[in-house]
């Protein structure tokens, strides 16, 4: 047997692996054709990216920067908001709850229901599945503005991650036809680049 | 060896040949940096914006270092955007690339001088200057992409062979209330339903457009779901768009109230899906006469990919009457006066449609 301390050793690398290589910086021209055709999921693909191993100091809190999308208070753009948030092994999930968790800046609206929480996201052949619980449709106020707001930031929190194309909106582990009746989400959605304001 | 032992070393030479193997490309990327700057590479993808439903043709070329980018628009002797590459030579990439096809036919690539490329991109029709987009894009190392042009051309609305006349009269008209039945849809701060104003004002629209001549479906007169109580949201919506479809309506309008999350927001606007010219002409004239009818704000019109105007066949609009989540707009739009003119005004944004699109032609 390994003496307990080389484990101990090797379970530090393997995380100090997976920490250190967490979220890309945003990009917020977001995805420009199709990434190379790997199938990941988010781990793996936190680790096949090229980033340096981080130097494994306790204190120092390693941070990652996180892209959300909230609306103009006139609701007729997004606007990005880029924060360093304390890195996590779950990126994209980080990011959401972030967008979730609604703007930082007074002048931006957040567009997600209040009380939505985000249950989950796995990316499968560059389809990010984004769950969320039920609040996202029954505390849902409606109006096509509100929804074409809503689907776009959520789209394009996700398309921020270089992994991610398209995005299927999920409620309760189920993929949904429509959040309040207008847009058709049945299907995964590209990056809506046209909302974003310039 | 006991398993448990020749399990541990296999795990520890697994994670040493993964950290080998990050380092590599690390390094590899770091050493070749010094080469003069040329093109890399040159990809293509027709994309669809996720909300908007705008198609739109991108082509991105890679090169190895930062450059400068201008581009010109030519309509003879055939329609083409030419994009000048300041700053690299012509790399290992091909000289001719066919491209989709609808959106542009082909791009091929060439030498200036020394240090310029040229893009000539050939397309079916013209565009104009606000249809393509050309910009650069900065090396990003964290996710390992190298400096980038990138081309957006939009696909050009097409212009089907309707032949419009330029009156109500004898029109075949789908009109669709937002909504009903077990979905309310938007209920304001004071509990007005979005499903009984979009009905109430359908039913004003319905009875003007009849007095003009016109031949009116409705997708439900009543507060019901078109499909089934509770039934999923393509059912409820491919049944609307299947009331325009099956009678071969010539336009299908979709009457809604909007909602925000920000009760200060109001106005009216309307949404077309962006495939032939007549959808955002429609949506153009309804917008038109809505505002001047209520007097209410000017939100535009917009491209939108919802289900009932990307399903149905004819040139198709919802409209959003106004805002139940603005207080002073909810309360207008629970008042048979202010619904009166709502319908009046889309009648008449109606009316000026077949007068404008009787004018496009066709082939009369």
């Amino acid at each position: 047997m390994f003496p307990r301390y080389v484990i101990c050793a090797v379970l530090v690398v393997m995380l100090g692996l997976a920490a250190g290589c967490g979220a890309p910086p945003p990009k917020s021209d977001g995805n420009d054709t199709a990434a190379p055709n790997v199938d990941v999921n988010v781990k793996q693909n936190q680790q096949e990216l090229p980033a340096p191993a981080p130097k494994n100091s306790p204190k120092a809190q390693e941070m990652m920067q996180v892209t959300t999308y909230h609306a103009t208070e006139d609701a007729m753009y997004l606007v990005p908001e880029t924060q360093s948030v304390p890195k996590t092994e779950h990126p994209l999930q980080t990011a959401l709850e972030n967008l979730v968790a609604g703007p930082q800046s007074s002048q931006l609206v957040s567009v997600v229901p209040a009380g939505t929480k985000v249950l989950g996201v796995k990316v499968k052949n560059h389809i990010a599945y984004a769950d969320f619980s039920d609040d996202l449709i029954k505390s849902n106020h409606g109006g096509s503005t509100a929804e074409m707001m809503l689907v776009a930031a959520i789209v394009d929190t996700l398309t921020e991650f270089p992994e991610v194309e398209k995005v299927q909106i999920m409620v309760n582990g189920k993929k949904i036809d429509t959040i309040t009746g207008h847009l058709d989400t049945s299907q995964p959605l590209a990056r809506s680049e046209n909302l974003i304001k310039r | 060896m006991p398993l448990k032992k020749m399990l541990s070393v296999l795990m520890l030479q697994i994670i040493i040949i993964s950290q080998l193997a990050l380092a590599v490309p690390v390094d590899a990327g770091a050493s070749k940096q010094d080469s003069l700057t040329r093109l890399s590479s040159v990809r293509h993808a027709v994309r669809t914006d996720g909300v908007t439903g705008e198609k739109s043709l991108r082509l991105v070329v890679e090169v190895t270092g930062p450059v400068q980018v201008s581009k010109s628009l030519s309509s003879s002797p055939t329609p083409q955007l030419i994009v000048d590459i300041k700053g690299a030579e012509l790399g290992n990439v091909a000289n001719n690339i066919v491209l989709d096809g609808k959106i542009a036919s082909d791009l091929s690539i060439s030498s200036l001088d020394k240090s310029d490329c040229r893009l000539v991109i050939n397309l079916p029709e013209a565009i104009d200057d606000t249809e393509c987009k050309v910009y650069t894009l900065p090396e990003d190392t964290a996710t390992n992409r190298p400096f980038r042009v990138v081309i957006d051309i939009d696909k050009p609305l097409s212009v089907p062979n309707f032949n419009f006349t330029p009156s109500l009269k004898g029109k075949v008209i789908a009109v669709d209330p937002g909504h009903g039945g077990t979905d309310s849809g938007a209920i304001g701060p004071n509990g007005v339903q979005e499903k009984a104003v979009t009905l109430a004002v359908a039913m004003e629209v319905k009875a003007l457009l009849e007095k003009a001549g016109a031949k009116v479906y409705m997708t439900r007169v009543n507060d019901r779901d078109v499909y089934a109580p509770n039934d999923s949201a393509t059912e409820e919506l491919s049944a609307r768009a299947e009331v325009g479809n099956r009678n071969n309506a010539d336009i299908f309008l979709s009457i809604h109230a909007n909602s925000f999350q920000n009760s200060q927001v109001g106005g009216i606007g309307s949404y077309f899906y962006k495939n032939t010219i007549y959808g955002k002409l429609l949506a153009q004239n309804l917008q038109d006469g809505m505002v001047k009818a209520s007097g209410l704000s000017d939100r535009g019109i917009y491209p939108a990919n919802f289900y009932v105007l990307k399903n149905t066949a004819m040139p198709a609009v919802l409209v959003e009457l106004a805002f139940l989540s603005n207080p002073s707009e909810e309360k207008l739009l629970n008042t048979p006066q202010f619904q009166q003119k709502l319908a009046q005004g889309i009648v008449n944004g109606v009316n000026n449609f077949f007068v404008q699109a009787a004018k496009l032609g066709g082939i009369n």
